[in-house]
């Protein structure tokens, strides 16, 4: 499952996606897990079949990084410590590694239901 | 109709096309079929790619892509295996299931298979949808995704299932053991990896992906047509097969040599022994085509052609003695190698007594003890078989493709029933000899406290 956001429209919209990109900034830092040496996409749950799927389907050494990065940040969060700057996410590390994989499941999962539910009818 | 969100362009074309189409026996008298009844290839090169097609009158075409990739082609273990199962799966365009759903909305039967010499990639389908399963063919071997899941999920646990398909059976084992034998490496390759191949060192979807751009080069495969007119096919094909990579290396191969030996597989379920000899190519590559192998073949038989009586064959009466055993002599013919195999199932015990049997029969053909009625009825047959294969839709299309990608000439009926038909009795006793007089190939699995070794039954190895 996918996160919800507003982000393409946003983006479709080069004033606004200015105006926005401090907040942006701001709100991001702020949530923290980027102290914790996390990434945006650590974050969705994987209680769900599309997820647990995607998990599988990564490639062997993003599986195991990732592993690391929760494991580290428990750590760290058990501990009430932050990681050091060095160990922190940067913005440029945070990229997304899952939720393609989640979108390309959920894209294969709507077009079976879409073919599932078809129906045909002879032209007149 | 269908709903654009649902179902490609494609398909919607070919859909309405064949809903408002006629009902196909509902030709008049006088219309005129557009099928012609000749059972001869007509063949083309359309923009680098060679394309054969047989117009025989009927509702239904047979399409196939040929490549020359079967196992002898392979690189490394597996990969033809890999490639024929990701045939049919995601591709740039549209999806495996889209691909499923389409093609059974039209009626169309999609399979994938490989032989020792050819990766044969096939659509069935009613005669109208020829263009858009020609699109088809050209979207699976040219834009197949090679994903990495697929592979996981899908394409890896099918193979582990061959091999331990082939594990089980005792007559696989010792067909392959056979051709392992007697070619080494090349046509030597068994047709399914064995279960003791590291697999995972070589196969992954990359490898397999690498093998597709030489496997499905413009050089490397040959587009062949059961009931389709050559005009209609070099359109279409000239139309979507543009984007298949024109390739300039070839897959390597080394011409086969034969060298023989013997082998002994211990297995716990059942029994098989091959023995083999050096045959005939296929009549596909010309000169090195010896149609005498052939009647030898059927002289030498095993199965009864009849009902209700051990036929005529030397095996066949040779194995009614001994109940419990059957004996089947098989020519396998390639591009420049053959092997002439008897293969004997059953019970250890009645295999031993019934090879006997089958090398001192041999020994009496090259001994010129031919009976003459045999002689006849087994020309008959062997040319019968000859002509069937070509007339049968199915190995017709192999053996034209296979014959068309290695350089040689589409499968012609009429000129092999001639060439089996000149085949003399002296002919018939040169081969027999030659064959005693080389390295034969003995291959044993089941249980070798009792399945005899070559040099019991009578054989140079």
């Amino acid at each position: 499952m996918s996160q919800p956001s507003l982000a393409t429209a946003i983006k479709a919209r080069p004033w606004l996606h200015k105006m926005m990109m401090p907040l942006a900034n701001w709100y991001t830092n702020a949530s923290g897990y980027r102290k914790l040496g996390l990434r945006a996409d650590d974050l969705i749950p994987e209680e769900s079949e599309t997820v647990l799927l995607a998990l599988k389907r990564l490639p062997p050494q993003e599986a195991y990084d990732r592993v690391f990065r929760l494991r580290r940040a428990v750590q760290a969060s058990l501990a009430h410590q932050l990681l050091p700057k060095a160990q922190q996410t940067t913005p440029e590390q945070d990229v997304k590694y899952l939720s393609p994989i989640i979108k390309e499941i959920e894209a294969e999962l709507k077009e079976r239901d879409d073919l599932a539910s078809l129906s045909i009818s002879k032209r007149k | 109709m269908i709903s654009r969100s649902a179902i490609g362009r494609n398909a919607q074309l070919a859909l309405r096309r064949q809903c408002c189409a006629k009902p196909t026996n509902k030709r008049g008298l006088a219309a005129v079929s557009t099928g012609t009844t000749s059972f001869s290839y007509e063949t083309a090169d359309v923009g680098g790619v060679k394309t054969a097609s047989r117009d025989v009158a009927g509702p239904t075409t047979k399409l196939a892509v040929v490549a020359k990739a079967g196992t002898r082609y392979q690189a490394l273990p597996g990969l033809t295996v890999g490639l024929e199962q990701f045939a049919f799966k995601n591709t740039q365009k549209r999806s495996a299931l889209r691909i499923t759903r389409e093609s059974e909305l039209l009626g169309g039967q999609l399979s994938s298979y490989h032989t020792r010499e050819a990766l044969v990639i096939e659509a069935k389908f009613l005669r109208e949808d020829l263009p858009y399963f020609t699109e088809l063919l050209g979207e699976v071997i040219s834009q197949t995704k090679y994903t990495a899941h697929e592979y996981h999920e899908e394409v890896e646990e099918t193979i582990h299932l061959a091999q331990k398909k082939l594990l089980g059976s005792v007559a696989e084992l010792a067909l392959n053991s056979a051709h392992g034998l007697a070619f080494h490496r090349g046509l030597g390759t068994p047709l399914y990896p064995t279960s003791s191949t590291p697999l995972n060192k070589y196969l992954n979807e990359d490898t397999i992906s690498a093998f597709s751009q030489s496997a499905y080069s413009k050089p490397n495969i040959a587009v062949v047509a059961n009931g389709a007119s050559q005009a209609e096919l070099s359109k279409w094909v000239g139309e979507f097969f543009r984007e298949v990579p024109s390739g300039t290396s070839a897959l390597p191969s080394a011409g086969t040599q034969y060298y023989g030996g013997e082998e002994r597989i211990a297995h716990g379920s059942g029994n098989s022994m091959v023995i083999a000899f050096p045959g005939s190519s296929a009549f596909t590559s010309g000169s090195s085509y010896k149609p005498e192998i052939a009647v030898l073949a059927a002289l030498l038989g095993g199965k009864s052609s009849i009902k209700w009586s051990p036929g005529f064959s030397l095996l066949s009466k040779a194995a009614s003695a001994f109940p419990g055993a059957s004996a089947t002599t098989t020519h396998f013919s390639y591009s420049d190698a053959g092997l002439l195999t008897i293969q004997f199932i059953g019970s250890a015990s009645a295999i031993k007594s019934a090879s006997k049997e089958a090398i001192k029969s041999l020994k009496g053909i090259s001994e010129g003890s031919i009976n003459k009625e045999d002689f006849t009825k087994a020309v008959a047959l062997a040319k019968y078989r000859a002509l069937e294969e070509g007339q049968n839709i199915e190995a017709g299309l192999v053996a034209t493709g296979a014959g068309l990608v290695h350089g040689g000439q589409p499968f012609q009926i009429d000129q092999v029933g001639k060439s089996v038909e000149g085949v003399s009795a002296e002919k018939l006793q040169a081969a027999a000899k030659a064959l005693l007089e080389g390295k034969a190939t003995v291959s044993a699995v089941g249980d070798l406290y009792v399945l005899p070794y070559a040099e019991e039954i009578g054989l140079k190895v």
